[in-house]
């Protein structure tokens, strides 16, 4: 077992580094800390790809770079500590890539890849997932998309879509086998759908931090090509949960507080020296003391995690396992950090007396997500229990 | 990064797993505990001549300058099956001291019949309240005029005091010029020591003992006068992490037993493990397990490269206190009034993780020392 890193991943995250450390100087972005998803800035998501730091881990011949998963992991790392404005391209690095280089045709490869890679205008991407009774059971899906000639007739609702308001494209799921016989898993295919097709209505949904991030997708009568088909029709299903590893397997779900959390051991080291009683810091310390140490824990079940994917083997239960992990921290480090702060931790944004230069109390609000989006702790948990420890289905 | 157990290793690993799995069945870990003596002399003959208790020591003594990682997965093994035995605190613990502090002529009277597996020793470090006390000992050696010292004072929870060819001391020297805290080797013959067995949660024979005028000469004393805590500072990191690693293998068996017996025992007609509170229960275990390798594995491969991982090994500590022993009491509840016999070996787990809890220092300590680790 060997726990360092090679002296050219040393090197390379001392890149990443410099490299936002001038961003930041220069005022390109300023480090924020909310939902998982990053601010948009397709300028930034460009000077990335001028690195060729988009598609890094897919294979060179399908405009990646062929680097490692524990390489990408580096650099998210990085990227997602000062959370860098890397939502423009985000999703489709992450998961539309992947999962087109497995099952897309070669049409779709050559279509949406190079300008993925490149982060070219008109390629941001969202996931029409979820519906108002497909949740935690995705593949109760209900939207359909009905065969019509050389084409697909999409109707239906979809929910909880994260950017759907700013993306350009979507990644569907949709019911395209109607016999009741057939069981619902095999029963749902996937497509590629131009958000501004017709008969497409994207309605905001402002969650409970009071902000617009995720809506909800009407779909009436809208026509999608054959060729936006990904993969084979009726295993969209099983092609999403070989999707859904790639989706659990970043940092994005350690470091969404990164900030909150580095604000705050600054704020402990200070707390002795600012008269606060000797009991208070005491506990302080022991807090911040267990977050490190899970911090330390979910960076090394993310990496153990790309290491499976290096191997070319499958992470599933891994994944899960990092994934259940770090979104709980998370939710303990703004928990733990509002205690800490005490009553001022209530204060949002940039009042004189709001303690920290990133704002801790719409953190704190965005908390409920974590443990929700990309499968809740409980679906993770069954995947855990079913594949990695072979339990029997309930 | 490589979370890969090199050949050499996998081979180590494998061949120890077999051999303490035909050795130690728990069936000799329940005698061995009613047991007197407490440990298994034929046992301790084969991990001798398997090389096991010179593994990481220098070859000039008799070692065979292993790796310390694959002494860590050598404990994993060891808790797997709870094998009780004097070997942290022989071979590893007084060894390493010796290794680390004694002069030649201790080296070859001490570490290399302890090597050879022909003495034990035994370490002496928790005060009358049970605390690590190296840095101020509560235990005196008073300097004689003959240049020798006399001892008095009580140690707890010394593991194989009986059998012990030597105690190692932290004791405080009552001296002016070179005072303090000093490490000395009490011979099984020097009179004045009184050992009164204790009945514990530990595998490991226990016991208190009194040092009653002890009289050592000063060529007894291991390393300088007034060093003592320092020495030891050096070596309790490698004893902790390698106790980290048996809990590990105890944890290991804890989720391995309970994931089997939630799949055959049927309640409401169906097997307990399909219940989802059941699976949930599980997960958590496994996770929990999971990062245990992770972040011990992680200390253990530092220490072995010789990169500085003080904090490392404290997360190390920390984390497998709680999470070895939140696995027993998930998995007791888990096997219901079974779990609670004698006759089911879960109790011997459950034991085992409170007293690893509570040996190499509390989980607040350790976290303690991340905190130090971190600026804080």
């Amino acid at each position: 077992m060997k726990f360092t890193f090679t002296q050219e991943q040393e090197e390379f995250r001392k890149e990443v580094h410099d490299f936002l450390e001038g961003e930041l100087r220069a005022g390109t972005f300023s480090t924020q800390s909310r939902g998982l998803v990053a601010p948009c800035s397709r300028e930034f998501s460009l000077k990335m790809a001028e690195r060729g730091w988009i598609g890094f881990s897919w294979p060179k011949e399908y405009w990646g770079k062929g680097r490692s998963y524990v390489d990408k992991m580096i650099l998210n790392e990085e990227l997602m500590k000062v959370q860098a404005p890397i939502g423009y391209h985000f999703l489709a690095d992450r998961q539309v890539g992947p999962a087109l280089i497995a099952f897309g045709s070669d049409w779709q490869r050559e279509t949406f890849l190079p300008r993925i890679a490149a982060a070219d205008e008109g390629i941001q991407f969202c996931l029409l997932f979820s519906e108002p009774n497909a949740g935690s059971d995705l593949s109760a899906v209900t939207t359909k998309a009905v065969k019509e000639g050389e084409a697909y007739i999409i109707n239906g609702q979809k929910i909880w879509n994260s950017e759907a308001h700013t993306a350009d494209l979507g990644w569907l799921l949709a019911r395209t086998h109607f016999d009741q016989a057939i069981p619902k898993h095999r029963a749902c295919s996937e497509f590629v759908v131009d958000m501004k097709t017709p008969g497409i209505t994207v309605r905001p949904i402002i969650n409970g931090a009071g902000e617009h991030s995720f809506n909800e997708v009407f779909f009436d009568n809208v026509r999608i090509e054959q060729r936006y088909l990904v993969g084979q029709e009726n295993e969209g299903f099983k092609q999403i949960m070989a999707q859904m590893d790639y989706e659990r397997t970043g940092m994005e779900r350690l470091l969404q507080t990164y900030p909150i959390y580095n604000l705050l051991i600054e704020y402990v080291k200070k707390m002795s020296k600012e008269g606060e009683s000797r009991e208070f810091y005491c506990w302080a310390r022991d807090q911040v003391a267990q977050l490190e140490i899970e911090h330390n824990i979910g960076r090394l079940l993310c990496y153990h995690t790309a290491w499976i994917i290096d191997q070319g083997k499958k992470p599933s239960s891994q994944a899960a396992m990092a994934k259940a992990f770090c979104t709980q921290h998370e939710q303990r480090v703004n928990d733990i950090a509002t205690k800490i702060v005490g009553p001022v931790s209530q204060i949002r944004e940039d009042a004189k007396w709001s303690p920290f230069p990133v704002d801790l109390a719409t953190c704190y609000l965005w908390g409920p997500s974590y443990t929700l989006q990309g499968g809740s702790t409980e679906i993770l948990k069954n995947i855990v229990a079913l594949r990695g420890l072979g339990l029997p289905r309930s | 990064m490589d979370f890969n157990l090199n050949e050499e290793t996998v081979l180590m690993k494998d061949s120890a797993q077999r051999f303490l799995q035909k050795k130690c069945p728990s069936s000799l870990v329940r005698e061995l505990i009613k047991d007197e003596v407490g440990y298994s002399k034929d046992i301790w003959k084969e991990m001798t001549e398997l090389g096991w208790l010179g593994f990481i020591h220098k070859e000039k003594y008799g070692g065979f300058d292993g790796s310390f990682f694959d002494l860590f997965i050598l404990f994993e093994q060891i808790g797997r099956v709870l094998l009780p035995s004097p070997f942290l605190c022989s071979t590893v613990l007084s060894g390493l001291i010796i290794d680390e502090a004694g002069n030649e002529k201790q080296k070859d009277e001490y570490l290399r019949p302890i090597i050879e597996g022909e003495k034990i020793f035994t370490t002496a470090l928790l005060d009358e309240n049970g605390r690590y006390d190296a840095n101020d000992p509560k235990i005196e050696a008073a300097k004689t005029r003959d240049n020798a010292y006399v001892v008095n004072g009580t140690r707890l929870l010394v593991p194989y005091a009986h059998v012990a060819d030597g105690i190692i001391v932290c004791a405080n020297v009552k001296d002016s010029k070179a005072g303090g805290s000093t490490l000395f080797i009490n011979e099984r013959n020097a009179d004045g020591q009184e050992k009164t067995p204790l009945d514990t949660m530990s595998v490991e024979k226990s016991f208190a003992v009194d040092f009653k005028n002890v009289k050592l000469p000063a060529e007894s004393i291991v390393g300088a006068p007034g060093k003592g805590e320092r020495y030891l500072s050096k070596i309790l990191p490698k004893a902790t992490i390698l106790k980290c690693g048996e809990m590990l293998g105890g944890m290991e068996r804890v989720v391995e037993m309970t994931v089997e017996y939630v799949k055959q025992r049927h309640q409401f007609d169906r097997p307990l493990g399909s219940l989802q509170v059941i699976q949930h229960y599980c997960a958590d275990m496994a996770t929990d397990l999971e990062s245990a390798r992770l972040i011990t594995c992680q200390a253990a491969s530092l220490l072995s490269e010789n990169i500085p991982c003080e904090k490392e090994i404290s997360m190390a500590k920390a984390w497998c206190n709680e999470a070895y022993r939140k696995a027993t009491w998930t998995a007791q509840q888990v096997h219901g009034g079974m779990g609670f016999t004698e006759e089911y070996d879960l109790h011997l787990f459950y034991k085992h993780a409170k007293a690893s809890e509570l040996a190499f220092e509390s989980s607040w300590f350790h976290r303690s020392k991340v905190a130090d680790a971190m600026g804080i």
